[in-house]
Order: structure tokens, then sequence, then C-alpha cells
């Protein structure tokens, strides 16, 4: 019997920007129900690697996987698969929130009843319901990162790729996150970036650790972090020539 | 169906930002200024003018002109109303967004592109409201009317292709709009040069925006004329939509 493929499989992908290899080789795979940190210092290739997984970078090499099939020509059937928040959250300002998912959810092609239900699953699930009605861009950071992500689940994504989601949050609003990351890893995966090693590992079982575009570090957390802490430290303390 | 989401998105962005309005609010401002200049001139010159039957009627001497000036205004109004277009969602992240979602290039472009000339469109209706509420004391010629409301339209339309043709090639709003400014005056001043010596314009003429809206000003509706605005808006929405489709290569 042939083995049940990955969630999601990167298998030494490439990638240029302005004439500089930002990723390179990068091999990795996540499996349902995981929760995978990518973590690095700025620059590192994190949000390179997440928006190629989202179909938004075309990886120069290499291929990406989603259950078996190719992620990257066939890119817009994927994206049905995957639920994108970029570490900017990029809303509408001039729009309420009910309007940005709305919107969101025809962009999706979610039929009138299906979106409509979808988006107040969304607000309930992620607290949002009291501020339904105000625009965008007069909501707290806090409140932006949670919109984001109800777009992001509107279609109950199997992949849920999140870039730096724990970026500006205050210390409740961390823990509200790690609430929901539990919350929604039943039933599919969830890959996110962080330069935060404590932050991955509240929330992830696993880890992969990219330096220079490389990945330099892949393994299970499994709650005994001091030696991860101390890897982190030394890979980050390289210079990105020793890590090509 | 993106394009039109995505339309609507715009449209309800133009209806809350005070930019739009407050554009809006200017252009007709000044419109309704040139055409009381227009209607003033015509009163007082009809006296020393010949018969209605031989003479400049009213859409000759004041609505045609009028139009034109609209034109005119248009040059700058599409570039400001299209530069944010693509250039604006690229550096605010929403163009990855959108393309998340599942939007194709070509329904982004078109999206973008139909918002902005309902915006415009809507705009010319109120422009034409002005000499239309003096049909009824002027008896207009209105088959020459409706000409040159149609090129008027096609022409904007036109504008508007090139101003999303060059917010799609920039991530500064500032740049798109100097580029749509340039190519828009360009097309309209190409032959000017020429057309003042009184010299056989050429090539040069048939790419001029003049050579296209000066038939239909006259009530001539040729189809030359709309095969060149249609031709203009196709290329450089097809320019758009290819630039916008590479965006996943070039990051």
């Amino acid at each position: 019997m042939a083995a049940t493929p990955a969630l999601l499989e990167l298998d030494h992908v490439n990638r240029r920007l302005a004439g500089h290899p930002v990723l390179q080789d990068v091999s990795f795979s996540l499996q349902r129900e995981d929760v995978l940190g990518l973590l690095g210092v700025n620059g590192a290739g994190k949000s390179t690697t997440l928006a190629i997984i989202a179909g938004v970078l075309r990886p120069d090499s290499g291929s990406v996987r989603i259950d078996g099939r190719d992620a990257i020509d066939d890119a817009r059937s994927m994206r049905e698969r995957i639920g994108w928040v970029p570490e900017s959250v990029p809303l509408w300002p001039e729009l309420t929130v009910i309007e940005a998912l709305d919107a969101c959810g025809r962009l999706r092609g979610l039929a009138t009843s299906t979106r409509k239900a979808a988006c107040e699953r969304e607000l309930a699930r992620l607290e949002l319901t009291t501020v339904a009605r105000r625009l965008c861009g007069q909501l707290s950071l806090g409140q932006k990162r949670r919109v984001g992500l109800a777009q992001a689940l509107l279609h109950e994504p199997d992949l849920l790729v999140l870039d730096e989601p724990g970026n500006g949050l205050d210390p409740v609003q961390t823990a509200q996150l790690r609430e929901l990351i539990g919350m929604l890893r039943p039933k599919r995966g969830i890959i996110l970036s962080s330069h935060v090693l404590a932050e991955v590992e509240a929330m992830c079982n696993r880890v992969v650790i990219l330096h220079a575009g490389r990945v330099r570090h892949d393994a299970k957390l499994d709650g005994q972090h001091g030696g991860l802490d101390a890897q982190f430290r030394a890979i980050a303390a390289q210079p990105a020539s020793a890590a090509a | 169906m993106s394009a039109f989401t995505i339309a609507r998105i715009d449209l309800k962005r133009f209806a809350v930002r005070p930019f739009a309005w407050t554009l809006a609010g200017i252009a007709l401002a000044m419109m309704a200024w040139q055409f009381l200049l227009g209607v003033s001139a015509f009163m007082h010159a009809q006296p020393t003018l010949p018969g209605p039957a031989t003479g400049p009627g009213f859409v000759d001497a004041v609505v045609a002109p009028y139009l034109l000036n609209y034109i005119q205004l248009c040059l700058v109004i599409a570039p400001l109303i299209t530069m944010q277009a693509l250039a604006g969602e690229r550096g605010a992240q929403r163009l990855g967004l959108l393309t998340a979602s599942g939007a194709s290039g070509t329904g982004i472009v078109f999206g973008k592109f139909a918002a902005r000339l309902v915006f415009l469109w809507l705009l010319l209706i109120l422009v034409a409201t002005m000499p239309l509420v003096l049909a009824h004391a002027t008896h207009p010629d209105w088959g020459q009317f409706g000409a040159a409301l149609i090129l008027t339209a096609l022409c904007i339309a036109a504008l508007c292709a090139i101003g999303i043709a060059c917010s799609a090639f920039t991530r500064e709003p500032a740049l798109a709009a100097t580029a749509a400014l340039l190519i828009g005056e360009g097309l309209s001043l190409i032959d000017a040069g020429v057309r003042i010596t009184g010299g056989d314009t050429g090539w040069l003429g048939y790419l001029a925006l003049h050579t296209h809206l000066a038939p239909a000003m006259r009530g001539l509706l040729r189809s030359e004329d709309i095969v060149y605005f249609v031709l203009i808006i196709a290329l450089a929405l097809a320019l758009a939509i290819r630039r916008v489709a590479s965006e996943r290569e070039r990051g």
C-alpha cells in the first residue's frame, strides 16, 4: 500500500529575488495536524518560503506539493486549500470587518449562503462580532491580525500559512493566539514563521530553522528545548557566507 | 467573478474616501465654469452667426468644445484616479492577498479598470447633464451630441486603461500617475507641431487623440476612430494583465 503523501512537501526549492539567492535548496514537509514553526533571524527567507507555499511567489526551481499534487503549476486550484496571512495583514482600511470578510468570500467563489455562514462562523470563532461593523482601518493590530486570520479561514483550508503571527501582539493577545492555533490544529496543518524561539516552542510540535535561505535544522519539538535554544543561537550567529 | 468583486470593493472604497469626492467636486466645478463661459460666449456671438440651417449650432459652439475640455481634464484626473489601482495595492501587499484569494491577473486588472471607469463615466454623465438642461431651449443636434458623447466615453476609457497599465508597472503611485500623464499628454500633443504649421501629419496624426475626436465632435462616428480607442484599451489592459500575471515570477 502506498504511503499517504505529506500535506505539504517542499523539495529543493530555490528562489532568487533582485539577483540574490533568497532560498537555496529548501526541503521540508508537513503532516496534517502538525504545527510547524519556521524559525530564523530577519532576512533568513521565512516570508519568501511562506509566499511560495501560498502560491504568491513562484520558485525558480524545486517543487511544492500539497497532498502529493503540484502546487506550483496548479497554483490556482491549490490556493483553495491554503489560507495565508502575510506579516503586514493587508486589509482594505475603508471596508468594515464584515465587508472585508464578505469580499474575501466572494473572491474565493463561495456561494451566498455558504459565505454568510462562513463569515458568521469566523466572526464568532475569532471574537470579532463586536467589531464587525467597524472599519478595518480603525482596528488595533491584534484585531487586524484576527481579521486576517478570519479571511484566511473562511474557506476552511487544509493548510494555514501564518507569517509572523505574533508580531506586535501584547502578552494577552499572544496567549489568545496560542489558544487559537491549538483550536485550529485538528484536521489541518499549520505553518508559521517567527524569529522568537519561545513563541515557536509554545505553539509548534515541529521546527525548521532557516538561515541565509537554507534549512539548517529540522526536528520535532519534544519539550526539551535547552539544546534547540543553543543550536538556534549558534546558527543565528553564523555569517550568511558560512551558511552557504 | 473576481473582476466584479474587485470592482465592487474599489467602488466601495471610492465612496468612503474623500479623495474621489474631492476630485469629482473639483472637476464638476471646473466643468460648470467652462460650461457657463461657453454658453455666455455663444449668446454673445449668436446675433453675428449665420442662421440655424448653415451656422454652428449649440452642440458645435458649446457642447463639443466643452466635452473636449472634459477630455483635457481627464488627462489629469485619469492618472490620479488610477495611480493607486495596482501600484498602491502592491505597495500595501494587497495584490498578493488578492492573488492568494484566487483572483487571476485578468480578474484583478479588469476589476480595477471597471471601478475607475464607472467613476469617470459617472462623472461624464454629470458633465453631460449640464448641456442637457438647456436642451429644451436650444434644439441640439442629438446625433452630433451622441457621437461626441460616445467618443468622449471611449477616449476616457482609453486614458483610464493607460493609467491602469502604468500603475501595473511600478510600486510608486506618483510614478504611475506621472507616466500616465506623460503618455496622455503625448497622445494629445503628438501632432501639434505639424498641425500648427498646416503640414501632413501622417502616422503622427493617426496616433493623436485629436484626429479621432474631431470627426465625432462634428457628428461623424467613424469605425476607425472607435477601433483606435479600442486598440489603446486592449493594448494597455493586456500589458497590465501580463505584468500582474508575472508577479509570481518577479516577486
